[in-house]
């Protein structure tokens, strides 16, 4: 090992999302000297808020969940988010309509098996068998499934299309897939975070908790840095040595923590040289999940129809879920009944969102504004009466938008899609053909959403602070 | 033989929990030493799978829970594809 040189980092990220800024505060907290470089003018990746007039809305995620059960709750007690921000459990956290039925998801997890049984009587037990299974204390039960579809663990306990179609739902639109694609073992995992713990929100917005991860790495020591584009990973005798910043030149460090897209870390950052042949073959093959085409629209205060605010707000005009992707993935939109609508908590915005291919340049020119007009009549129709007449502020932002911010490729909303064949990829997580590079975040196949992410993040720092404690006592000898 | 497949465990569990080849024995707990939890399971086991170009079945996941227990499976499973 080199002697370091005394102005290196201990570690750079690149990006700080959600896993980004998670992984950099428990680094700095533990004492590293931690850089973390963002490209955009404020933290957060999907985890932002914007601001138009007196309306302030959440960019993409808008709530989270697994937090009073799952490991984001010990995440945000760690780091002591807690104290500094007010979070607020919204129940219901899920509600789904379709054209025959309504279900609801509650905080209380008999009152939801209650509510399905009633409206899905003849699968009361399967119900009951089902939920028994996604509660199961045992951490490995989820793993001895880890090749089977949710379509596959659905028909274990339903026949009913129905029921396995409201039970998707929600994972379509966290997930980007319909049960038929989804890996059983994460959409477990959503469905026990987002849907049996979830409903959560910061008062005062998203930006609020990217805000207050930002201010806890930098009460440790950490030095954040905004607009700071990377523009290499630098390597020596197959280490990472450092990055090199877009306006800044070089800066050395022993480790590099990606929280980027993992096409842009290999071919563009690291440089399609310095990646083995077979995982630039694989990336080639592997499949990103969808985009998500969101219309945020800032309403009177005179607006009464509104539902309850928080809550997640499902619609779905009919059960076949494959066709949907399909019908998505190819821009086909004669259905727009596939939706999801959220009123913040302040009643004073709505957002609503439909996955969405990343499209041309030409495409979005021509369909923003008509797919703009009919989600909103469908919303009018199906979930909140009268809406357009309560619009007095109007905005969307298409797959293309959200890649100019996040440089997520394609506008994906969850990283590679989460089949079962691309699932838990030890290359993505840390490539076993550089020394001291890691991913984290929505790319690393390990893990999708706030709870997902913000674990990985956590799991990330905790791999490189045994390797860094390990380093320096090897030194100390 | 069952040395080298040993050495590739070790090096294995060592990339995917962050512990060193040093720190881990053939009797070393993977889910109780080494905080190996679920997906990471499931990584080892992806991992083990790339490296021996064997399928390891879904049951099995959970069994691989320390060096020895990993490989007595891919000797069984190496030895079963040469049948």
């Amino acid at each position: 090992m080199e002697k370091p040189d005394k102005d290196a980092y201990d570690a750079i990220i690149i990006g700080a999302g959600m896993s980004g800024l998670v992984c950099g505060c428990y680094l700095a907290k533990a004492g590293l000297k931690v850089l973390m470089a963002e490209q955009h003018h404020k933290p957060g990746g999907y985890c932002t808020s914007f601001r138009r007039g007196r309306f302030t809305f959440d960019a993409a995620a808008h709530s989270f969940g697994g937090y009073a059960h799952g490991n984001l709750g010990k995440i945000f007690k760690d780091l002591g988010i807690d104290n500094k921000i007010n979070i607020k459990q919204h129940d219901p956290s899920n509600v789904i309509t379709s054209p025959d039925h309504t279900v609801s998801f509650w905080a209380d997890i008999d009152k939801t098996i209650d509510v399905f049984q009633s409206v899905f009587p003849k699968d009361a037990d399967n119900i009951k068998r089902f939920f028994n299974f996604l509660t199961e204390p045992d951490s490995m039960s989820f793993a001895r499934i880890r090749s089977w579809t949710f379509k596959d663990l659905l028909d274990k306990y339903f026949t009913n299309d129905r029921i396995q179609a409201m039970l998707s739902f929600p994972l379509y639109g966290n997930g980007a897939l319909p049960p038929s694609r989804m890996s059983a073992f994460i959409g477990a995992r959503i469905f026990k975070e987002f849907l049996l713990d979830g409903g959560y929100h910061p008062a005062g917005g998203m930006q609020v908790l990217s805000d207050a991860l930002a201010a806890i790495f930098k009460e440790a020591g950490g030095d954040l840095r905004l607009s700071t584009a990377v523009k290499k990973i630098t390597t020596k005798n197959s280490e990472v040595s450092g990055v090199v910043l877009e306006k800044g030149g070089f800066v050395p460090s022993l480790y590099v923590i990606s929280n980027s897209d993992a096409r842009r870390t290999f071919l563009t950052l690291l440089g399609k040289n310095n990646v083995e042949q077979d995982l630039k073959d694989r990336m080639a093959r592997m499949v990103p999940s969808l985009s998500t085409f969101i219309v945020y629209l800032g309403v009177d205060q005179a607006a009464t129809t509104l539902p309850v605010s928080g809550v997640n707000y499902w619609y779905l005009s009919q059960y076949d879920l494959s066709t949907a992707y399909l019908s998505a993935k190819k821009g086909d939109f004669r259905d727009m009944g596939r939706y999801l609508v959220h009123v913040s908590p302040d009643r004073s915005t709505v957002i609503a969102f439909m996955n969405a291919p990343y499209g041309s340049k030409r495409y979005w020119e021509t369909n923003r504004i008509v797919l703009s007009d009919r989600l909103i009549k469908a919303v009018e129709a199906n979930t909140i009466p009268g809406l357009s007449k309560y619009i007095v502020y109007k905005e969307t932002a298409t797959p293309r938008t959200l890649q100019r911010y996040t440089l997520n490729h394609a506008g994906s909303a969850y990283g590679w899609e989460s089949t079962p064949f691309q699932l838990a990829d030890p290359d993505f997580r840390k490539p076993s053909f550089i020394r001291g590079l890691y991913l984290t975040g929505h790319w690393t196949t390990h893990g999708l959403g706030i709870p997902g992410v913000a674990y990985v993040g956590y799991d990330t720092a905790r791999m490189v602070l045994r390797k860094k404690t390990h380093n320096c006592q090897k030194m100390l000898n | 033989m069952i040395e080298n497949i040993e050495k590739d465990i070790i090096a294995i569990i060592s990339e995917v929990s962050g512990y060193e080849p040093e720190e881990i024995t053939p009797e070393t707990d993977f889910f109780k030493d080494l905080e190996v939890d679920s997906i990471k399971a499931i990584e080892i086991t992806v991992a083990i799978e790339k490296k021996f170009k064997i399928s390891v079945r879904d049951e099995d996941v959970p069994k691989i829970a320390t060096v020895k227990q990993a490989v007595d499976l891919i000797s069984n499973l190496l030895e079963n594809k040469k049948i």
